[in-house]
């Protein structure tokens, strides 16, 4: 159909077994069965691209530039293709008054039919003067752009959460978007956010008419269901007392388990084990780096001191998320589960110590 | 003696305004104001100096 997100595409060049390949590689990332591949292809093929109008508040545009980034396959194109992005700073051609009449223009003309996403957090303290754009405080647009919007989808953890401008002290009383314009708003969170969830999300939105399901913390399920932890590469090394102790040591070239190195992996959820990052090239922990659980509310204290052990791995079960148990260590979890896992803690560490004995000089 | 507001400029982000003074043509003054502010170096205070990049790198992801 003319004018459709395919048509769009093959007109870009995308051919379709590129297509097909973008619609299941989008399929898995929901956790769909290849099944639904057709279902996908078919909105895809017969629905008008949705307007979209990016906003960015206190923020570093780290999640514009992980867009812009995502490659599969092409989606760099995909991504820019399958949303028809009526304003962002970013890239978009127009300053100044032509670029606020894009955005006035887009969510009066286009109101109730447009997705807003949001990127940074929104400063609160004395009235929210420490956001402007375009003379106008980012609080007052959030309100302006969310009340027209047929969703509302914050990416990365300042929009979702308030992420490091919300670090202690919290110096602007900068706020997440949900704590803003309150409602349902879906949280895309992470330092910065995957690219190939977003793509999910909006395919998700296109082919089924709703947003996927949410948990407790607004967070797709799809992507932010299981514990990093439980789907680590480096988990046999934990289960069996293998720890890196030192930048470059023995354990540390041999990729063992960056739970003593302050791995915050065991409090946090997302899918980064799975999908990775740049085309499935690697994601932090497979490069060596702990986890700074960067899609965890609060994470930039909550996860602090980053280079510090976890005083304790929560014991947690393969199909618990967020909202079963809590958020890690910061929740308080049943004392038998605390106990449990701090004996086993223990006694991974003996038993780590001792292989540490053995696996080196 | 008119005087230019430019505000956002795009394509580097959205925060920053230029106002400039224009006289017979010709640009006589010029203010730039970066629009944001998150106050990193505050947040950053009594941190552990090892910690500091992951805060710092976040300043532009540009």
């Amino acid at each position: 159909m003319a004018g459709s997100i395919y048509h769009h595409l093959l007109s870009r060049g995308v051919t379709r077994r590129d297509f097909l390949k973008f619609c299941s590689a989008t399929a898995a990332t929901l956790g769909l069965s290849s099944s639904m591949v057709p279902q996908i292809a078919e909105a895809l093929e017969k629905k008008e691209r949705p307007s979209v109008v990016w906003l960015h508040f206190q923020e570093c545009t780290g999640d514009s530039e992980s867009v812009l980034r995502a490659s599969k396959p092409s989606i760099a194109k995909v991504i820019l293709d399958i949303v028809s992005l009526d304003y962002h700073e970013t890239i978009m051609a127009p300053s100044g008054h032509a670029a606020e009449k894009s955005l006035h223009d887009t969510i009066t003309k286009k109101k109730g039919k447009y997705i807003a996403v949001y990127e940074g957090a929104v400063p609160t303290k004395d009235g929210g003067i420490y956001c402007f754009v375009g003379g106008k405080k980012s609080i007052d647009t959030c309100k302006e752009v969310a009340a027209g919007a047929m969703a509302n989808i914050a990416v990365g953890n300042c929009a979702c959460f308030g992420g490091v401008p919300a670090a202690k002290p919290n110096p602007t009383e900068a706020k997440g978007i949900r704590d803003i314009i309150g409602g349902t708003v879906l949280n895309i969170p992470g330092c910065p956010m995957n690219p190939e969830n977003f793509t999910a999300v909006v395919v998700h939105f296109l082919t089924f008419g709703s947003l996927p399901a949410l948990d407790s913390l607004g967070r797709p399920l799809f992507a932010y269901g299981k514990l990093i932890h439980n789907n680590c590469e480096r988990r046999p090394h934990f289960d069996q007392g293998q720890f890196v102790r030192q930048w470059g040591d023995q354990g540390h070239r041999l990729g063992w388990c960056l739970y003593e190195m302050g791995c915050k992996g065991p409090m946090a959820f997302q899918n980064c084990p799975t999908i990775r990052w740049n085309e499935g090239t690697s994601w932090p922990v497979q490069a060596g780096h702990p986890c700074i659980a960067c899609a965890t509310p609060d994470n930039w204290d909550a996860a602090y001191p980053f280079y510090q052990r976890m005083k304790a791995v929560p014991g947690v079960g393969w199909q618990a998320n967020a909202d079963k148990i809590g958020l890690g260590v910061a929740a308080a979890t049943a004392a038998a589960v605390a106990a449990h896992g701090a004996i086993r803690a223990a006694k991974r560490r003996k038993e780590c110590s001792k292989s540490e004995d053995e696996g080196h000089e | 003696m008119a005087k230019i507001v430019v505000d956002p400029i795009t394509r580097i982000e959205g925060h920053l305004r230029i106002e400039a003074q224009v006289e017979g043509g010709k640009i006589t003054d010029a203010w730039a104001a970066g629009t944001m502010w998150r106050g990193i170096e505050t947040i950053l205070k009594g941190r552990d100096p090892r910690d500091a990049w992951t805060f710092v790198s976040r300043i532009c992801g540009v």
